[in-house]
């Protein structure tokens, strides 16, 4: 109880932490690996949540899709040359640790709910929202799409 | 450990950024936080009510959530090759 306790207490600290740090920073670079660090991080705290399918969805989707895109992007523009100071990233680190507190110190009020529909992932996803999970499948095929002839076309122009 | 104030807390961070920031990327990437504790809410009430909707409408949340990153993304690439700016502020101002 007491192992599980502080390993989401570091957590907790390492997604506030990273957010913080995605913002804080000037670089970009490092903004879009901490950024990368706390979907990590998420993700693992999904997976101490009891939730592995949301788990394994954000640590491919987040970290595999989201995070190269940001990367790519920040490669394709210019950079701003900015650099954060240490002492800066220190006192970035004490504001995210303090900013971390309330969440730790918070008492859990989300338990009173005990309504719980009983459904499984595979339940919910196709015999509830099959032609949600369809017609987003299709989106996403338009979007890559999409950004695929957008960039052919911005590429040809040029 | 109370998971909503986390979800508020990255919320707040990400409107910090949307506020204060004004690189494209950067303001993209506080959407991101924003958007991750929106849906962290759906698998800590999942979690807590022992459900797996939530995780669900989690997952169909952040499909579409990835796809409006990279049209983002994209746009911001062209923006930035046609007119060389990735400041938004000055991006506003060619509207005038």
């Amino acid at each position: 109880m007491m192992h599980n306790m502080l390993l989401e207490t570091v957590l907790v600290v390492g997604v506030v932490a990273s957010a913080f740090f995605a913002m804080y920073l000037e670089e970009t670079v490092y903004a879009v690996l901490s950024l990368t660090t706390m979907f990590i991080v998420l993700s693992a705290l999904y997976f101490s949540l009891n939730a592995p399918f949301a788990a394994v969805f954000q640590l491919a989707i987040a970290t595999g899709t989201i995070a190269v895109f940001f990367l790519a992007g920040e490669m394709l523009t210019k950079k701003t040359g900015a650099t954060t100071s240490l002492k800066k990233k220190l006192l970035g680190l004490a504001a995210s640790i303090l900013l971390s507190i309330p969440c730790i110190i918070g008492t859990e009020q989300t338990k009173t709910f005990t309504r719980s529909t009983g459904f499984s992932i595979s339940t919910a996803l196709w015999e509830l929202r099959a032609v949600d999970a369809i017609a987003q499948g299709l989106v996403i095929l338009t979007v890559a799409l999409g950004i695929v002839f957008l960039l052919k076309e911005e590429r040809r122009r040029s | 450990m109370d998971y909503i104030i986390l979800s508020v807390t990255l919320l707040a961070i990400g409107m910090y950024g949307l506020v204060t920031k004004h690189d494209l990327i950067k303001v993209l990437i506080s959407i991101e936080l924003i958007t991750a504790g929106a849906s962290m809410n759906f698998v800590v009430f999942a979690s807590l009510m022992n459900d797996s909707l939530g995780q669900t409408f989690m997952i169909l949340a952040f499909s579409v959530d990835s796809c409006v990153t990279a049209v983002a993304l994209a746009l911001a690439v062209i923006v930035y090759r046609k007119l060389k700016i990735i400041d938004v502020t000055e991006l506003s101002e060619l509207k005038e």
